[in-house]
């Protein structure tokens, strides 16, 4: 029995049902997947292809006590859930994943080699359809610049087996940064652009948009999700047009409403079918927010959202 | 059948774009790969060895669309209202699209095109459609999210084109499918072949047969759909890239006080809102309940209704789901209850 079916079964005399990944036999990656029982837990799988951040699954799960499986990053999302109230500490058991060497973009990978090219990734060498390639060059963003820190919270411990760290990366558990969007090739360039020329960057980017708010739905934080005020004709806040500038003033709402608690996983920019890159406008927020409040959502159970909390005492913004 | 040599492709493009507004598959910048649909310009090299991300259906039903703008006037006691219907110039053509993309303007004619005044004719539809001409490349790959060939004629299906073109050494043979193919195919920058065209991809399969029955039958096994959706996040990611999916909502956008637009969008059936009512209900309160609603109405309402299955197994909602849910997994569940 592997690690990981041996703590889910722990895990199953507590919880309902384990939310974790299966193997997806067409084409080889993993898909989420729920586990109710030993004999469903063999089949659980743990590797490069489970980017999927399941702790999005866990607002409308209130009612029941799941247990998860989740990569350090995701488990900032757990540990953030629980911070802001949406989830009950108690209610959920986290089979936190020290992940060392980075999930791969299996979308990308598809994309370029078509849906289903079998991936094959035993280290640093990665195989599709054939043909051999760096890891590196198929890394998820938001791994390139993280190290693999231990889980915030966690009630069972195992590792991601596969690929060993990358020195580059840094030691695992001592990541500079934990996961926040890495920096990439895009963001570099991105960061290179005057005010204007970002202007007509995001407005070409926000041309494709078809508003079928994906990102919305793939994002644990996102929970407002069936009342969202962007898609409510009462009240109307958002015109109904699909057009570039509606779809960038959305995305910006969107955004505003992640400040201090989006935790960089990334899932929104994945889920989006037009490839918009989601992340560069919350990377960038999530280092504002961590230059100006010293906060980092989801590391740390104990620490008040800055954007959440009212100190209506030592606050001096109102009054008078 | 006629042959177009690849270098020749841009002076046909020039000629389609003269006496239409154009559109080819293209690949933008910093865009992951995205493959979408785009007004060609001179110099645009289509993307033809990739499925599109998105279909060409924008082209038919706008994600959204002005049907009339309005003005209500207050001038010395009298009131008015003025109206004015949206307008709509010249014809459009779509180059490079799939099969499974063409048959699917098919299976939205039979309802939007249905004549004026019967239940479902639609204006704006209808304006579109009529002058509408498709170039289909045809498939000699296909993935592993691919299901054309559960269907009848699979990626040989010619329904919904005008040309359909061969990929061959050189460039393409092209097969005249209408009087408007026949036209375009007939002179330059076409010249003839004695080529054979070459075998068209097989894709996986799943078993539709009986569904449109046995959906009825199963209706009320919630528990199935709760099981087979216990992933799904209830996103538009499906619905919207789909080719056939065709529901829409009508709203208004103010302009001023007084001003304004009447304009009808894309929606959802797998958004809670879609179908929420005034009172606060919804008859489909969960995910399951939903996703129920989109299976029956492709396999089994719309086949019952419109003669015509609502899906031609293009692949879109397999290939782009956040979560990896396979509409082919959930059909082949229903058919082994």
């Amino acid at each position: 029995m592997t690690d990981l079916a041996a703590a889910i079964d722990r895990i199953l005399e507590s919880a309902d049902f384990v939310l974790g990944w299966g193997r997806d036999e067409e084409t080889g990656v993993a898909e989420p997947a729920r586990f109710h029982s030993t004999e469903e837990s063999v089949s659980a799988v743990l590797d490069s292809t489970c980017v999927h951040n399941l702790a999005v699954h866990l607002p409308r799960l209130k009612d029941r006590t799941v247990g998860i499986v989740a990569k350090s990053c995701d488990v900032r999302s757990v540990a953030q859930l629980i911070v802001e109230g949406e989830v009950d500490r108690g209610r959920v058991k986290v089979i936190g994943v020290t992940c060392a060497a980075g999930m791969l973009d299996v979308k990308a990978i598809w994309r370029r080699f078509g849906y289903g090219a079998r991936i094959d990734d035993p280290g640093d060498i990665l195989t599709v359809g054939g043909q051999q390639f760096d890891r590196s060059e198929y890394l998820m963003g938001k791994c390139r610049d993280c190290a693999g820190a231990e889980p915030v919270i966690h009630d069972e411990l195992v590792e991601m087996p596969g690929p060993a760290p990358d020195p580059a990366r840094g030691v695992p558990g001592e990541s500079k940064h934990a996961p926040a969007g890495g920096a990439t090739t895009l963001q570099q360039k991105f960061e290179a652009m005057p005010a204007v020329e970002r202007r007509a960057f995001w407005r070409e980017q926000f041309s494709r948009c078809i508003r079928c708010y994906a990102c919305r739905e793939a994002c644990p934080m996102c929970f407002c999700r069936d009342v969202c005020t962007m898609q409510t004709t009462e009240p109307h806040w958002a015109g109904g047009e699909t057009n570039a500038r509606e779809s960038e003033m959305v995305q910006h709402v969107r955004v505003n409403h992640l400040a201090g608690r989006c935790t960089g996983c990334g899932e929104c920019e994945r889920a989006c079918p037009v490839g918009i890159p989601l992340m560069l406008l919350l990377s960038e927020q999530n280092r504002i927010i961590e230059e100006m409040f010293d906060y980092r959502a989801g590391t740390d159970l104990k620490a008040k959202p800055p954007l959440l909390t009212f100190d209506i005492k030592n606050d001096s913004w109102g009054g008078g | 059948m006629r042959f177009l040599a690849v270098e020749k492709i841009d002076a046909l493009l020039e000629a389609l774009a003269r006496s239409s507004s154009l559109w080819v598959p293209t690949v933008t910048e910093d865009s992951a790969g995205t493959v979408i649909f785009e007004a060609w310009e001179p110099g645009t090299a289509p993307v033809l060895d990739r499925f599109t991300t998105l279909s060409a259906k924008e082209l038919l039903l706008p994600a959204s669309e002005k049907i009339f703008s309005f003005a209500y006037n207050l001038s010395e006691g009298e009131e008015s209202i003025e109206i004015e219907p949206s307008s709509r110039e010249g014809g459009t053509t779509i180059f490079g699209t799939r099969a499974c993309d063409a048959k699917a303007i098919t299976v939205l004619d039979a309802l939007f095109l249905q004549a004026p005044g019967e239940a479902y004719g639609d204006e704006q539809y209808r304006s579109r459609r009529l002058d509408l001409t498709v170039l289909t490349i045809a498939c000699t790959t296909c993935d592993a999210a691919c299901f054309c060939s559960s269907f009848e004629n699979g990626p040989a299906e010619k329904a919904g084109s005008d040309v359909f073109l061969y990929p061959v050494e050189g460039g393409w043979l092209a097969e005249a499918i209408t009087d408007r193919g026949r036209e375009l195919t007939g002179g330059e920058p076409f010249a003839d072949s004695g080529l054979e065209p070459p075998g068209l991809a097989v894709t996986r399969t799943v078993d539709i047969a009986g569904l449109q029955e046995k959906l009825l039958e199963i209706f009320s096994n919630i528990d199935f759909w709760q099981e087979a959706t216990v992933k799904c996040l209830s996103c538009g990611y499906c619905t919207y890239t789909c080719p056939t999916c065709y529901c829409f909502n009508i709203f208004d956008e103010m302009r001023s006080d007084r001003e304004g637009e009447r304009l009808r969008g894309w929606d959802a059936c797998m958004f809670s809102l879609y179908t929420r009512e005034t009172s606060g209900h919804n008859p489909r309160p969960t995910i399951a309940h939903r996703y129920r609603n989109r299976i029956n109405h492709k396999f089994s309402y719309y086949p019952a209704n419109q003669g015509e299955t609502l899906c031609t197994g293009c692949g879109r909602c397999i290939r782009g789901c956040p979560v990896g849910l396979d509409i082919r997994d959930v059909l082949a569940g229903v058919k082994e209850l």
